[in-house]
């Protein structure tokens, strides 16, 4: 196995592993801001290590920048939808 | 079946959470279900656009990012209206 290989599967591998983390946090955590918390965690660190084996397997290319505004876009807009949901579930508190 | 298609399969098990909090808890718990499945989707469908070399693919998953979001804030709007 290459380090190309090796760095491909660890990328891909710690993605993955993360994102799978986040959902079972959604499920063990009993309040709605803290689900949103793995929500957010889970927005903002796979979708970049996904983005970096992406570019590492393709280079600059069409792909792996589109595999990097993903993972920006990920990470700047899903805060600004966690801010609506708590919004909306402080209102439904009352 | 390579890396990216490994990947992408095992990332579809982080669905039965989102869908299982989505049924079980309350409506404001299944918001956020929705934007974490919707973060999923748009990571499986990235990784089967590199595992099954269609460049052209990873376009699916970055209009997914910004049609999930514009409907979570839709709903969130929806929610904090009628409550």
């Amino acid at each position: 196995m290459s380090a190309h290989d090796l760095a491909l599967d660890v990328l891909v591998g710690a993605a993955v592993a993360g994102e799978l983390l986040c959902c079972i946090g959604l499920v063990v955590m009993r309040d709605v801001y803290d689900r949103l918390h793995y929500a957010m965690a889970a927005s903002a660190v796979p979708p970049l290590l996904v983005a970096a084996a992406v570019l590492v397997e393709e280079d600059w290319t069409q792909p792996s920048i589109n595999a990097l505004v993903i993972a920006v876009a990920l990470f700047l807009v899903n805060p600004v939808a966690a801010h609506a949901t708590a919004r909306a579930a402080g209102s439904r508190r009352g | 079946m390579n890396v990216w298609l490994w990947g992408a399969t095992a990332l579809l098990l982080g669905l039965v959470p989102c869908g299982w909090l989505a049924l079980r808890a309350s409506r404001v718990d299944a918001l956020v279900a929705l934007q974490t499945a919707g973060t999923v989707v748009t990571l499986v469908l990235l990784l089967l656009a590199e595992g099954f070399n269609r460049a052209a693919y990873t376009g699916v998953a970055l209009i997914l990012a910004f049609v999930s979001f514009v409907g979570i804030l839709v709903i969130a709007r929806f929610m904090g209206r009628h409550v």
